[in-house]
């Protein structure tokens, strides 16, 4: 035998027992000994990873992101309106009667309210400053209201007040994020992102989430209030204007009619569905899915958002002003968008930041007119609300990002040229109505002067959580995988206040 | 208090240390054990400087875990038997290394090992059951097989209030639910015991926790009071925290001085309290079920009517996970066909709310709207609904919600419903109602809350003019 054909020989023998080892009982278990480890542990592993669907109570369905979905409790609400003064208005001169601070008027302030304290532009010594309102107790719940809203101050009796709520955050950008995000930081995925991203839209010509924006100025922290954060971008507010088009460019361009409209969109809508195809990236069902509701909203958007086709009764009512944009026009809207079965309704209006370092940001000048602006609008929104048997099923919020100092502002030191107040964190009254919530009550108390939260403390995670128990969500539940671990609005706080619960 | 502190700190090594001893002891068992078999002969040198080393371990671990039970409350029994089972472990597992050593050492090796894996089995379930509470290991096993009576206790309604004796049937069972579990004939944190009035009075290691006639200076309400971040905070954060008017009933009967016979009435009630006590009546402190879902369970409805309905553009889910009710809603279809309404009866069984407002529905079909008799939400506003066909809805008995905003019909209309005793809500916004009807319709639905809308807002002064600035002179 050669060496060549010792060899031949050796390869064949080697090749056969490679076969005849495939098939035996001892190269079975030795081989499987990794394999059903590995198989084992992955089902393990699989056990505590997070796509359960014990984790998280939302199924994610790139194709149809929009598609409506149950919550995993019958909610209470079915929509949001939420109104938020960006700047914060001042609970001292609206809801939280404080007749010993009235006292201390024009003192120094008490060096123990000072020391260990940051605030944005109080230096030194601030002089205290007296409510600069006439507050009366209004309605069966004998809720305080000033004279700032003579109109809210009759329907107390719809509304849950929060006295208490608090905030880490002094500034108005983080601040803002941290009641919408539950982060002070970018990044996070805004509320009516995660209610959308929780329950889809019942409307599907419509987006699930509408932004609007009043008082001539978008709120300090940019659009990133009302992002999808890591969440699908289909999520993200949709911004809408309440005067001219209310989406921009909905309209198709001169030349373009509807049938041509439509095949243009399916014809991108084909080479998307290719491109899926190919890819199979789930973005890219997303991105068509959108491409038709665009479509759609093209004919629904216009009709829904257009408040002139409301009776005259309804204006007067609300006090709009048509062809303006103003906040009275967006919350009669927000009204129509929930109506039409839009899940989450933001409004945003600035221009409450009352310093003092001008008129129109005097506590006693500019921030009279900014509530007037409001006050009328909100109490239409909520009663008309009731009469139509929507308040039973829609969530209204009121509040802004902070509150404000019983100290009058002495920017760098300085006395301000009118009556302020700074950016305060300790102690802010927002209120909620209509789903659930208790009628005319009152939750939390604020210390003599309003400086500090004494009983009934709610911080924005709180509120949160509050509003998605409301929508059916367990705030400790409704998470998203993002970066190895899954996400949820609240973080790692957050309590449903169950104390203004009906 | 400088002394206290490194206690403390060196103590706080403990349960670093303390699983040392137990695998490195676990492996010099296991070498043992293996030992026997001639393939492993080689490790037999091994077998004595593990010991050792675990020896030592669970030396530290004794001289760490008496640092750490002097500068912390445990559960006295449990801690001293932790102890004495530890220094047990010790001693066994040296006895072992010289028998190991010194292989003349008349001594049986066999009882010796067994003996150390009992002793460290049971040293390390007592120090989890310090840690983590004694019935950390049987609680999930708890749960499937029995119910705990201590866990679900719950609050149930006082039928007079006043009548009652304010501790046995106010503040026990509060104390029961939240307090008894930490405090009581088996348990004593902080050495208090709740469950009977006088070891209560007689306050914890720290002292009293209940000052009669002050309830601000006792330190029962100041610790439940403290933030629930505050370590001192009681229930601990993770327990059921106590409610805002539990809080307001104990502050209540501590400042009227704990008294332990007299009745309610018998004690002196500010208005804040009043209405807490006689919230007691009626509702208890668990939560409410937060449902508006039927409690009779439903068979799932065929996935194929859902899907040809939702292929009309019409919303159909169920009302929520977990349960196979459904809730319909035309939000995005205006005109409801006979095909429609068909495949609407299918679902009869499972159907209980549906939303039909802004359709072309009228009187004709709204006979078979009525025979979905399981609605318990019904929107039919804006449709083209007038008496006639508003009397057939009287067959759906269940029916809570009932909007008819923007329809034709009329109080006579209306009236035809009166059978309806669980109608909660009625909106009649917009429709042939007048005000003279009013009283008519109190009394024939007495407990619905009726909507007749036409709200107004009536325009002030204020609402156009603005507050402008004093011109300076």
């Amino acid at each position: 035998m050669t060496q060549k054909q010792l060899h031949q020989q050796r390869l064949i023998r080697e090749a056969e027992k490679a076969v005849m080892q495939m098939n035996t009982r001892r190269h079975f278990l030795k081989e499987s000994a990794m394999g059903l480890g590995a198989l084992a542990l992955g089902s393990l592993f699989g056990s505590c990873a997070s796509k359960g669907p014990q984790s998280s109570s939302v199924v994610f369905d790139p194709a149809h992101p929009l598609m409506p979905k149950l919550p995993p409790f019958a909610a209470k609400a079915k929509s949001v309106i939420y109104l938020h003064m960006a700047g914060a208005p001042s609970q001292l001169e609206l809801f939280d009667y404080k007749p010993e601070l009235m006292k201390m008027d024009g003192q120094d302030c008490p060096q123990s309210l000072l020391e260990g304290k940051k605030f944005a532009f109080i230096r030194g010594v601030p002089k205290m400053l007296g409510p600069q309102a006439k507050f009366a107790q209004h309605g069966n719940s004998r809720a305080w209201v000033s004279e700032n809203m003579p109109h809210l101050a009759s329907i107390v009796d719809e509304i849950s007040f929060l006295k208490a709520v608090t905030t880490d955050q002094f500034n108005h950008a983080p601040a803002q994020l941290m009641v919408h995000t539950g982060s002070a930081r970018l990044g996070r995925p805004s509320i009516g992102s995660w209610a959308t991203y929780g329950l889809g839209t019942e409307n599907q010509n419509l987006p699930g989430f509408v932004v609007l924006t009043s008082g001539g100025k978008n709120p300090d922290a940019g659009k990133s209030v009302w992002g999808s954060g890591f969440l699908p971008s289909v999520y993200q507010g949709v911004q809408c204007r309440s005067e001219g088009d209310p989406v921009l460019f909905i309209k198709d361009p001169e030349g373009m009619d509807r049938d041509l409209r439509k095949a243009s969109i399916d014809a991108i809508n084909q080479v998307n569905a290719e491109e899926y195809k190919t890819y199979n990236d789930p973005e890219i069902l997303s991105r068509i899915s959108q491409y038709e509701m665009a479509y759609k909203m093209q004919i629904s958007a216009p009709e829904v958002m257009n408040i002139n086709n409301e009776p005259a009764y309804i204006h007067e009512m609300y006090g709009t002003q048509p062809g303006h944009g103003c906040f009275a026009n967006n919350v009669l809207l927000a009204r129509k968008l929930v109506e039409k079965g839009v899940r989450f309704v933001q409004l945003f209006d600035w221009g409450w930041d009352s310093h003092g370092t001008d008129a129109s940001l005097a506590i006693d000048l500019g921030f009279i007119n900014k509530c007037r602006s409001v006050d009328k609008c909100i109490t239409a929104l909520i009663l008309d609300l009731k009469q139509r048997g929507l308040l039973e099923e829609t969530l209204v919020v009121w509040g802004g990002e902070f509150g404000r100092t019983p100290m009058m502002e002495n920017r760098e030191g300085k006395q301000n040229p009118y009556k302020g107040r700074d950016h305060h964190t300790e102690a802010f009254t927002m209120w909620m109505a209509g789903a659930g919530i208790k009628k005319g009550f009152s939750y939390g108390e604020t210390d003599e002067i309003g400086y500090s939260a004494i009983s009934g403390k709610v911080e924005p995670f709180d509120i949160q959580a509050t509003i998605l128990n409301q929508l059916g969500f367990d705030h400790e539940k409704l998470t998203y995988d993002f970066q190895g671990r899954p996400f949820r609005l609240t973080d790692t706080r957050g309590k449903v206040i169950t104390d203004i619960l009906s | 208090m400088k002394l206290l502190s490194v206690i403390e700190f060196f103590g706080h090594f403990h349960p670093l240390l303390v699983h040392l001893p137990i695998g490195i002891l676990f492996v010099a068992l296991l070498l043992q054990w293996m030992n026997r078999n001639n393939q492993y002969v080689a490790l037999a040198p091994a077998i004595p400087v593990i010991l050792l080393i675990g020896c030592c371990m669970a030396f530290a671990s004794c001289v760490t875990g008496y640092l750490l039970s002097i500068s912390d409350d445990y559960d006295k029994s449990l801690v001293s038997w932790h102890m004495w089972m530890a220094i047990a472990v010790t001693l066994v597992s040296l006895v072992l290394y010289a028998k190991e050593k010194n292989p003349a050492f008349a001594i049986n090796k066999k009882i010796l090992s067994a003996g150390l894996f009992v002793l460290l089995m049971i040293t390390g379930h007592l120090g989890g059951s310090l840690t983590h509470g004694s019935d950390y290991l049987s609680r999930p096993l708890q749960q499937i097989f029995s119910n705990d009576t201590l866990a679900n206790a719950t609050i149930k309604p006082i039928a007079n209030v006043q009548e009652a004796i304010a501790y046995t049937d106010v503040i026990a069972p509060i104390l029961q639910t939240k307090c008894y579990s930490c405090h009581n004939a088996n348990k004593q944190k902080g050495g208090l015991r709740m469950d009977e009035i006088s070891l209560l009075m007689k306050g914890g290691k720290d002292g009293k926790v209940i000052t009669p006639g002050n309830a601000d200076a006792s330190e029962l309400i100041k610790r439940l009071l403290l933030p629930t971040d505050n370590d001192h905070h009681m229930p601990p954060k993770e327990k059921p925290q106590l409610s805002e008017s539990q809080v307001a009933l104990l502050h209540w009967w501590i400042g009227n001085n704990a008294d332990a016979q007299k009745k309610v009435k018998d004690l002196a009630q500010t208005d804040k309290i009043k209405p807490v006590l006689l919230a007691l009546q009626t509702i208890t402190e668990t939560q409410k079920p937060r449902t508006d879902i039927p409690a009779a369970a439903v068979t799932k409805s065929d996935e194929k009517i859902i899907d040809s309905l939702k292929a009309r553009n019409i919303v159909v889910l169920p009302v929520a996970q977990n349960t196979n009710y459904l809730m319909a809603n035309f939000v995005t279809d205006s005109i409801v066909d006979k095909a429609d309404l068909q495949l609407l009866q299918q679902l009869k069984p499972q159907l209980i709310w549906l939303k039909l407002q802004n359709t072309n529905i009228g009187d004709d079909a709204i006979m078979q709207v009525a025979q979905l008799t399981n609605l318990t939400k019904l929107d039919l506003s804006n449709t083209f609904v007038t008496d006639k066909g508003l009397a057939q809805l009287a067959a759906i008995s269940g029916l809570q919600y009932l909007n008819l905003v923007g329809t034709k019909i009329t109080a006579t209309g209306v009236a035809q419903l009166k059978t309806l005793k669980n109608l909660q809500w009625l909106y009649l916004y917009k429709t042939g109602y007048t005000s003279k009807d009013w009283s008519t319709l109190k009394t024939l639905f007495p407990k619905t809350t009726i909507d007749t809308g036409g709200y107004q807002v009536p325009l002030l002064k204020e609402d156009t003019t603005l507050v402008k600035e004093p011109v300076k002179k």
